[in-house]
């Protein structure tokens, strides 16, 4: 399993198919905003997003989409604030904004948000 | 209150079913684009009211339906009022009149759409309530040189940026009533409704020269609550300048010369210089063969990293333009059975009945239409025909008042709601989009435009409209 700094580092990439978005690391969302919709809540009865953690990565399941790649555009990204498993998720300096980019063969851009794309936390 | 105005929208227009059967043929002939045609059937209304209905409730109750399904909806029902213009009434010149009017009409929006989705501007300086009134100030007098949609989509995300440390809803909401409503009001560029009028002939300066009393009561008083709201926002101090950094930063500032050319595009019609060829019987001219190409070439020099910058997508422009040509077509019955009507109850028509009824509907269905449909009113009160160029510019002379109150009614009144002008909904996405969480569709009317809007909309009615 990869940590997020090796992930950004080394520039490894998530996957998508269809409604999925498979991140190549483990973490305790908090807030996740994909085109206008703001989504905060992650239990399981959310009807946004669902959450599978597996041992090396995390599945994210956009619940009201159909296919994530038809509704953005290649300049659009999915924002989410989190904090890595392991970390104190109180602990505001473990906070960590990013911002997953669709692009060709399903793969996954993942970027720490630069400071023209806009995010309040 | 959206049923009322339905309500009372259906019946000035359903009360042609008991005239038509009364009048003599000569009589329920309307004007359109310069022919005589045949008064539609009032029940033809409904596929406008269908469509209207759905924009306002669509993106609230039925989002993601709405989203997958909104351009065959507004297609479909423009496609039955076309097929009875041109099947029933053999009048195929309304229907042409419309697309044309159309064209002009989408081709401003797109162009100043991604000419400034090509522009990135980065402040840093502190968000105090001053620096935040100047710049509100600023958006509202700039909206009328690149539209309340080219200001409002340069300008927003610059202002989110600033008050970041310090965002509150409210912030949001007043940029909407300043710089995407109310700030355009003073030329036919500003806002759609005013660039329907310039096309069917009001002149350019005549809104300049007739709104600005009221436009500058209007942003002054907005400005001033906007103040009292900021001061007790107490992050104020927070946030800080970075050191080393200039105070504003341009990004794609090549794209600047795109709306120049869009702006003086505007007045390259046949209509205004003499010279310009028309392309008739195409339905566009000169200028949206101009307005089509800047867009086409303003996207394709943009720098990729001031798109993702900005987040851009085509997709808040794409549902304009899928729902305006819905509107388009489902409003030519009503636009020509109000004209008809107006001149049978034209006595009880007055300025003040203007200012509030296009106010009214202006804040609950799109401003642009509403206009058209008072204008014509208006007109119609006169004998005059809303599609015949020379007749607008007769009336703009002789019974300006009118034109005035329908103008103001018709911008000022788009802020009322998050669907009463186009701008509302992408400043609404784009506010999302950077995760801030917006009010609803009723707490934005309840809780800031009903209390903040309406008692400076009286004001201005009690000082300039009340006879």
């Amino acid at each position: 399993m990869y940590t997020l700094d090796e992930v950004i580092k080394n520039k490894i990439n998530g996957l998508n198919y269809g409604n999925r978005i498979l991140l190549p690391f483990k973490a305790q969302l908090l807030k996740v905003i994909i085109e206008s919709d703001i989504i905060t809540d992650f239990s399981r009865s959310s009807k946004g997003i669902q959450l599978v953690e597996h041992d090396e990565f995390l599945d994210l399941y956009f619940l009201e989409y159909q296919g994530l790649s038809d509704s953005l555009s290649k300049f659009e990204a999915i924002k989410i604030v989190l904090v890595e498993k392991g970390k104190d998720i109180f602990d505001w300096n473990n906070h960590r904004k990013i911002a997953l980019y669709l692009s060709e063969k399903h793969k996954v851009t993942i970027e720490e948000t630069e400071a023209d794309i806009l995010f309040i936390e | 209150m959206k049923k009322f105005f339905f309500i009372g929208l259906t019946f000035f227009v359903s009360r042609n079913i008991f005239a038509v059967e009364t009048k003599s043929v000569t009589d329920s002939l309307v004007t359109a684009g310069g022919h005589a045609s045949q008064l539609p059937n009032p029940i033809m209304v409904f596929p406008f009211i269908v469509l209207l209905l759905l924009i306002a409730t669509g993106p609230i109750f039925y989002k993601h339906f709405w989203e997958r399904n909104y351009h065959k909806i507004s297609i479909l029902l423009g496609l039955v009022t076309v097929s009875y213009y041109l099947g029933f009434l053999n009048d195929f010149k309304s229907v042409e009149h419309s697309i044309t009017e159309y064209i002009s009409f989408i081709a401003l929006l797109t162009s100043l759409f991604i000419a400034s989705g090509s522009i990135l501007i980065k402040v840093n300086f502190k968000a105090t309530p001053i620096a935040n009134v100047l710049f509100l100030l600023f958006g509202a007098v700039i909206s009328n040189l690149i539209g309340t949609t080219g200001a409002s989509m340069l300008l927003i995300r610059p202002f989110i940026k600033m008050n970041r440390e310090r965002m509150k809803p409210y912030l949001i909401i007043f940029f909407i009533f300043i710089v995407s409503n109310v700030g355009g009001a003073l030329t036919p560029i500003g806002d759609p409704p005013l660039f329907l009028g310039f096309l069917r002939g009001v002149p350019f300066f005549w809104v300049i020269a007739n709104v600005f009393p009221m436009w500058a009561i209007g942003i002054l008083i907005t400005l001033l609550i906007f103040f009292l709201f900021d001061i007790s926002n107490k992050k104020t101090i927070d946030t800080e300048v970075e050191k080393g950094k200039r105070l504003i930063e341009l990004k794609g500032s090549k794209n600047l010369i795109y709306f120049v050319i869009i702006i003086v595009s505007v007045f390259i019609d046949p209509k205004v210089m003499s010279w310009v060829p028309s392309l008739s019987p195409f339905p566009l001219g000169i200028r949206e063969i101009i307005m089509f190409a800047v867009a086409f070439a303003s996207f394709k020099s943009s720098d990729l990293e001031i798109l993702k910058a900005n987040e851009f997508d085509f997709e808040p422009i794409k549902e304009v333009a899928y729902l305006f040509i819905g509107i388009f077509l489902t409003m030519i019955p009503a636009l020509q059975l109000i004209a008809f009507e107006s001149r049978v109850y034209s006595h009880y028509l007055t300025q003040a009945t203007f200012y509030w009824s296009t106010g009214a509907l202006s804040s609950v269905l799109d401003n642009a239409p509403t206009y058209l449909n008072f204008l014509s009113a208006a007109m119609g009160k006169f004998g005059l025909d809303i599609n015949l160029s020379a007749e607008v510019k007769h009336f703009v002379t002789v019974d300006e008042v009118y034109l005035r109150a329908i103008s103001v009614g018709a911008v000022f009144f788009g802020a009322m709601t998050y669907i009463g002008n186009g701008p509302n909904f992408m400043v609404k996405s784009i506010s999302e989009r950077a995760g801030i969480e917006m009010p609803s569709f009723f707490t934005y009317i309840i809780k800031y435009s009903l209390p903040i809007l309406l008692p400076i909309f009286t004001i201005i009615w009690f000082i300039f409209f009340r006879g």
